[in-house]
């Protein structure tokens, strides 16, 4: 995969950052760094070998439907960087 | 001559699970709290958790595929669905993209017509914006943050509005039926998004197709699908190419018009949720959940009409919700004549419910006092008028008082004892000699008058059958 200009627009798109010009190129050297790393992987003949997902394979206890742990509101509502009483509050998503 | 068309509409329907919590967490699932009352640090998305299935969201799960019939995938697992909206806290919708809980599967509209499902999967819910409150701000309550639900996938089976009502109905009825959700739409515990598009008559090819998001009523659905067909043939007609959109239905004017896209061009970079380990369900569990499972509308409606002889309307309107059926068996267990018990619920109980905004099991009156209610009526110790007009209410009002005993103190039990009609007959016919005479030679027309004043001195007491034929052989001997 090509590490361009357009790429990386894309991803700071999709990742709802504003990288300055300077940034794009530090981060441009980084992702074409670890793509090195995966290409090298990738060199590795895993032909026969099951992908692995999950790291623990043990059998999973599923949780009783029992209400726990839930938070009183001010807690819930206290590191939110902008709240009232009853919500949190973000910039204005949709004008109606 | 003029190309005629078809409509070709697919679903995705959206089923919020009646579930006491939430999917990966033990916040409570309640519809209808004041905001954010029901999150936690999973909920919130606060670094260091880790979600936790809910096992009451997957034995839902697996009885909806066993009542469509779907293959239930033994091992499943949960993949992230990335996207950034402010009421979506992780960032990303833990979903079911690869290996989904069920594939295929069927549900059968009333012309035999089956409508295939592709896949079921599991997902949770996100929270709530709201932009009126504020100038500057939009307003997030997390409440239904992570609320568990069922994503039902239809193949392009439909093809007219109408279709898609039918099924949207028998597929409400199904989930109320396996008791997995309330299938209210106004309250979007059950919402679905329309696939529409249109193709020559005949033709084997879709043509291009717009997504109408969000229904929240199985009307405007079938409005939508209904406009929105016409608008792409008209479109098709004028030369121009339909391309595919995001449309939003206005129930106001029956329109539906492109939405604004949250996102310039979706990118959901889907990957297996590496926090959740694969489901893996035991044939064990399901043959449980298989014995476990009620007769569905359809079955019941069969048992219905070929055991208890009912038609197959009253047989549809009983089985019609799992409410209904479950009293009518009830009181079946002690008053053994179907017919007449169905026309009970069907002329009085059922519009009573409906009237009041209740569920029939919300009526509180014990079953055997409706079968003794129903007696009263078929011994004719209580004409069918007095009862339904008065002894109804009274039971309804006095559920704990056994219904003879209401009537008496109504004083509308009937008499079959013949001296009391002797006794009314004698009566009326010396208070009106001339009208008796005018009877005996030949106006036969006043019988319904002698009737009308033996029936006001009666008051409700006497049988009209017997009372008219005694006076009948009264006035011609």
């Amino acid at each position: 995969m090509e590490i361009n200009e357009e790429l990386i627009l894309k991803l700071e798109k999709l990742s709802r950052l504003n990288l300055s010009q300077e940034d794009r190129t530090v981060i441009k050297d980084d992702l074409k760094s670890i793509l090195n790393m995966i290409d090298k992987l990738q060199e590795v003949d895993t032909e026969n070998v099951e992908p692995l997902i999950y790291l623990n394979q043990e059998k999973y206890e599923w949780r009783p439907d029992e209400v726990s742990n839930e938070l009183p509101r001010r807690d819930a509502l206290k590191n939110a960087p902008a709240a009232n009483e009853e919500y949190f509050s973000v910039p204005k998503v949709l004008n109606i | 001559m003029e190309q005629s068309w078809e409509t070709v509409v697919g679903l995705e329907v959206h089923v919020q699970l009646n579930t006491a919590t939430k999917q990966f967490c033990g916040d409570a699932n309640i519809f209808g709290e004041d905001p954010n009352l029901h999150t936690s640090s999973i909920s919130l998305a606060h670094p260091g958790t880790l979600p936790n299935i809910n096992q009451t969201s997957i034995q839902s799960a697996i009885k909806l595929a066993l009542a469509i019939g779907a293959e239930i995938n033994y091992e499943n697992r949960f993949d992230r669905k990335h996207y950034f909206y402010a009421d979506l806290p992780k960032g990303y919708q833990i979903t079911q993209d690869n290996l989904p809980i069920c594939v295929g599967g069927s549900l059968e509209l009333d012309s035999g017509k089956k409508i295939r499902f592709h896949h079921v999967h599991m997902e949770e819910d996100a929270g709530k914006s709201i932009h009126h409150l504020d100038d500057k701000a939009s307003f997030i309550d997390l409440n239904r943050a992570g609320v568990p639900l069922l994503e039902l996938v239809t193949e392009p089976d439909f093809r007219s509005g109408d279709e898609v009502l039918e099924f949207i109905s028998k597929l409400q009825q199904i989930v109320r039926y396996l008791n997995i959700s309330d299938g209210n739409m106004e309250q979007g515990s059950l919402r679905c998004d329309c696939n529409v598009s249109v193709m020559p008559v005949g033709s084997d090819t879709y043509g291009e197709r717009c997504e109408i998001k969000n229904m929240n009523s199985k009307k405007f659905a079938k409005q939508a699908v209904e406009y929105e067909s016409k608008r792409q043939i008209r479109a098709i007609a004028n030369g121009e190419k339909i391309t595919m959109q995001t449309l939003h239905f206005d129930p106001s004017n029956g329109t539906t018009t492109p939405t604004r896209d949250k996102e310039t061009a979706h990118d959901y970079r889907y990957l297996p949720d590496p926090d959740l380990p694969p489901i893996l369900i035991t044939e064990d569990l399901v043959s449980e959940l298989k014995t476990k499972m009620p007769l569905m509308p359809e079955a019941l409606k069969a048992q219905l009409m070929v055991e208890h002889k009912l038609s197959s309307e009253q047989a549809y309107i009983i089985a019609s919700s799992l409410d209904s059926s479950t009293y009518f068996f009830e009181i079946l267990k002690s008053h053994k004549k179907p017919k007449p018990l169905a026309n009970f619920f069907i002329n009085t109980l059922i519009p009573y419910a409906k009237a009041n905004e209740i569920e029939i099991s919300a009526i509180n009156v014990a079953p055997n006092n409706w079968s003794e209610y129903l007696s009263l009526i078929e011994t004719e110790k209580v004409n069918r008028k007095d009862a339904s007009d008065k002894l109804f209410p009274e039971m309804l009002s006095k559920p704990s008082v056994k219904p003879l005993q209401l009537a008496e103190g109504l004083d509308i039990i009937q008499s079959n004892n013949p001296n009391i009609n002797d006794q009314i007959i004698s009566e009326v016919l010396a208070a009106f000699p001339e009208e008796v005479k005018k009877y005996k030679g030949g106006k036969k027309a006043l019988v319904g008058f002698f009737i009308g004043e033996a029936m006001k001195k009666a008051q409700g007491k006497a049988n009209p059958k017997t009372l008219k034929s005694d006076l009948i052989k009264a006035l011609s001997s």
